[in-house]
């Protein structure tokens, strides 16, 4: 790597909040893992709420080439996985006169959902 | 970096076929993927050029940080300062990735930037000699360069999209800030009034030049063709410049202020602006570094970056 002795490549991840998931955010050159924090705080958080920071050293970081992206994608004929699958159970339930249990029904029973 | 792949092992032009279809179909191509030379080339030019130019950007504005009208002023226009210089770090990590094959680094590109083979965005090698001129920067030219950027939101180049995508939003902060500036001084006294016709006097012909020439005729190249063959950005220099007479002509006109060529007028008929043609000489002379401020700002990075490589120096240090 052409002159890398000082500086380093970090991948910087945030929390927007304690309950958010973690997010990538950017790149950023550092010397070390205490800078490259200084560094992430600086570039990408200086307006945006943000509860935790983390940096990775991108030679740390095992990525994906073209042909494995490739086998990510999916055949179109996956409908029973989804609740897509069982959308004609709505109608059903109506010759019942009961109501489906979707999704956003279901999820709602733990209360409020986190905002 | 992983194996070779079935992949690297195509002949090229099947490689650029599968390429030209990922772009065609609005697939994001990333550092690590192959791509055509010619494209690495117009990237790695054109993103060192913006990162670099909002570094630049930032030395015009900072002059302005003592000297602004009121704390608050001060405040924001150092935050401003802030988010340019970190716009600069983004996009030089962009750039970055694009030349690691080459094995170049930043150290390169603040090198060729000294030397005068990077070239900065001519509008940072203006004098922002009066606190109208900075407000006008904030307000025309982040403008211009809001027209500019929003143009490659949707670049076929997944890191810079992502870059514009964050920068973009921080410049509607800045294009806000300098019409607060603005708007104090349009309704202000008359010399403050003629404190903003005097700037958009001097900046105009900048602000035309802002968007390039029309035609490679002018400065011999043009990258407008590969961008757009390319899908980095979808429209030509005069269709941008075009944009930005739309949004804010009606807005200039509205404050009082007048534009500094009378024949200036939209043409109904072919739905253009017409307008009188800068010097592009000027132009010419200017991204060579002979505009009125180019050595002087760069002598100040100079200075800073060997004055501040004792920091690089201490912190090596193996303890």
């Amino acid at each position: 790597m052409p002159d890398k002795g000082f500086y380093q490549e970090f991948e910087v991840f945030s929390k927007r909040s304690d309950a958010s998931p973690l997010q990538h955010q950017f790149s950023l050159l550092a010397p070390n893992h205490e800078l490259a924090l200084v560094m992430a705080q600086e570039n990408f958080m200086r307006r945006e709420p943000v509860s935790d920071i983390w940096v990775v050293k991108r030679e740390d970081i095992r990525k994906m080439d073209l042909e494995e992206k490739q086998s990510l994608k999916r055949l179109d004929n996956k409908d029973y996985r989804n609740t897509k699958g069982y959308g004609y159970l709505k109608k059903k339930w109506r010759v019942y006169e009961q109501e489906i249990l979707d999704e956003r029904e279901i999820l709602s029973w733990g209360g409020e959902p986190e905002k | 970096m992983a194996e070779t792949s079935s992949f690297d092992l195509l002949p090229d032009e099947q490689r650029l076929a599968r390429f030209m279809e990922r772009i065609e179909t609005g697939e994001k191509i990333e550092a690590d993927d192959w791509m055509p030379e010619d494209y690495r080339m117009t990237l790695i030019k054109l993103i060192s050029m913006h990162g670099i130019s909002e570094i630049m950007g930032a030395l015009p504005e900072k002059e302005w940080v003592p000297k602004a009208p009121s704390l608050k002023r001060k405040l924001a226009i150092m935050a401003k300062v802030q988010d340019e210089m970190g716009h600069g770090q983004l996009l030089l990590r962009v750039a970055e990735d694009l030349m690691e094959p080459l094995l170049k680094s930043r150290e390169h590109i603040i090198q060729d930037l000294l030397s005068g083979k990077l070239k900065f965005h001519n509008v940072f090698h203006m004098e922002a000699k009066t606190w109208g001129d900075a407000g006008l920067i904030g307000w025309l030219v982040d403008g211009a360069a809001i027209i500019t950027q929003t143009n490659m939101l949707n670049a076929s180049y997944g890191p810079y999209a992502r870059a514009l995508k964050r920068i973009c939003a921080e410049e509607v902060f800045h294009a806000q800030h300098g019409e607060a500036i603005i708007m104090a001084l349009a309704e202000g006294t008359g010399k403050q009034k003629a404190m903003i016709q005097d700037s958009i006097d001097r900046w105009w012909d900048a602000l035309l030049m802002f968007f390039g020439p029309g035609d490679a005729s002018t400065t011999g190249t043009s990258k407008q063709d590969i961008t757009m063959k390319y899908k980095i950005r979808t429209k030509t220099n005069e269709e941008l410049r075009q944009d930005f007479f739309s949004k804010y002509i009606p807005r200039v006109l509205s404050l009082g202020l007048k534009l500094p060529d009378e024949t200036m007028h939209f043409d109904k008929t072919e739905g253009l602006w017409k307008y009188r043609q800068p010097d592009w000489s000027q132009f010419k002379q200017i991204i060579k570094n002979n505009g009125p401020k180019s050595r002087e700002r760069l002598r100040l990075r100079e200075i800073s970056y060997t004055s501040n490589k004792w920091v690089l120096e201490a912190l090596s240090v193996r303890v």
